[in-house]
């Protein structure tokens, strides 16, 4: 079901991907066109461009950066890559930014199923018994207790650069 | 700060993993022991950067999943048209064959049918009509009107033999050599005629002369002589006073009289 444009950016922030998961497939080729004719980027090249933007521009609403929904979101996505594309962005304070891109960077190490058991429980916020069903293990304990041990690893990884 | 000697109690209690006299307990403990306060505070922070990079990476992987879907679908749709483009072609070039094809065998069925050389000669030659009966009676010769008779009458051989019988005395030369080699001709007997043909073009100042020139050339025709059938019906094409160069033209034009050159 469509959302209201003035709920997206609630929506956003209590992790409701959608509006952009949508807006990803609704203009993924006439982006791929601009970019092309603007900055003679290829199709993939621009589909990246517009995945990276759109997480950032999600970044932004997370982190709090951005808290009014600009009036014409395309313009702005679009003003957001030509920047992304001079590498110059609006960034969070530097201690969070590099923290945050560090703990990023340690959670790209960690095992795919590890990084899913996180991204079920941190962000889709399921419960252990919900997180074992989509993880295919045996009950709510065993997803505890795999939770506990992936949080661990990261941890490690973390106190190990620190 | 090292979390891991915390990790363990502050992850239950941050999971709700606690019961109440426990959460009770440790909330106390939380007010009192500044090392676990700033343990918690420290916790907090990382699993708030946690939830950051997950619902970052979920974005990531959400959108870079989508993208591979989009991908497969614009390569089956583009499989899909190529497909339906090339059935399309291949449609078009066996209907075009087809057309080729049939209009191939139209013309070949419906074409003209080329003449052969005995059809093509009875095609393109203008046979003398010979003297009419008015024309014959003013000689005042009787011979001459019956053979002109029997000549308009298709009897050559009988025309020939009336034509014959006439003394050289009582018409002119040339209207006896040019009817006898016309009657020849219509008789089959080509080489015949053609001697005197070529004699009655060599009379002088006769008005038969352009006329046995055009004979002469159809009999030249008639028994092989291309080059100097040819020759001659190029002479008469070129002279518009002759009667026949109108015929001639036409002969000359028709690759059927000619077609062992």
């Amino acid at each position: 079901m469509p959302q209201p444009l003035a709920a997206t950016l609630t929506h956003l922030r209590v992790g409701n991907q959608t509006f952009l998961v949508n807006f990803y497939q609704e203009h993924r080729d006439t982006f791929a066109a601009w970019a092309r004719q603007q900055h003679q980027l290829d199709p993939a090249a621009a589909h990246e461009l517009l995945r990276s933007v759109l997480v950032e521009f999600y970044d932004q609403v997370a982190d709090g950066r951005l808290t009014k929904l600009p009036a014409d979101v395309p313009a702005h996505i679009y003003d957001m890559a030509a920047q992304q594309l001079k590498a110059t962005s609006a960034a969070l304070p530097v201690a969070e930014a590099s923290r945050r891109s560090r703990l990023l960077g340690q959670f790209g190490q960690l095992s795919a199923d590890c990084q899913q058991v996180l991204m079920f429980f941190y962000f889709r916020g399921y419960n252990f018994k919900k997180l074992a069903g989509k993880m295919g293990f045996a009950n709510a304990t065993v997803g505890r207790l795999q939770k506990a041990s992936c949080l661990r690893r990261l941890y490690d990884l973390h106190q190990r650069v620190e | 700060m090292d979390l891991r000697p915390y990790l363990d109690e502050l992850e239950r209690f941050a999971d709700g993993q606690l019961s109440e006299a426990e959460q009770d307990a440790f909330e106390q403990r939380l007010a009192q022991d500044e090392e676990l306060s700033a343990a918690y505070a420290a916790y907090e922070q990382f699993t708030a950067d946690l939830r950051w990079v997950a619902g970052h990476e979920t974005l990531r992987l959400r959108l870079r999943n989508l993208d591979k879907r989009l991908d497969e679908r614009q390569t089956a749709l583009t499989n899909l048209k190529t497909r339906t483009q090339a059935a399309r072609m291949r449609w078009s070039w066996l209907v075009a064959g087809l057309v080729l094809a049939l209009g191939v065998a139209a013309w070949f069925l419906f074409r003209p049918q080329p003449l052969d050389a005995e059809q093509a000669w009875t095609h393109y030659y203008v046979p003398d009509p010979g003297l009419s009966e008015t024309e014959a009676q003013r000689t005042s010769n009787p011979l001459l009107v019956q053979a002109m008779r029997q000549y308009r009458d298709g009897h050559y051989s009988a025309a020939l033999h009336s034509l014959r019988r006439i003394p050289a005395s009582t018409l002119g030369d040339d209207t006896l050599l040019y009817y006898t080699g016309v009657m020849l001709l219509r008789q089959n007997e080509a080489g015949a005629a053609r001697s005197y043909l070529t004699r009655a073009t060599q009379q002088p100042a006769s008005v038969l002369a352009n006329k046995a020139r055009y004979h002469l050339a159809m009999a030249q025709l008639r028994t092989g002589e291309w080059l100097q059938a040819r020759a001659t019906l190029q002479s008469i094409a070129a002279n518009t006073q002759n009667p026949y160069w109108v015929e001639a033209q036409a002969a000359l034009q028709a690759p059927e009289l000619f077609s062992r050159d």
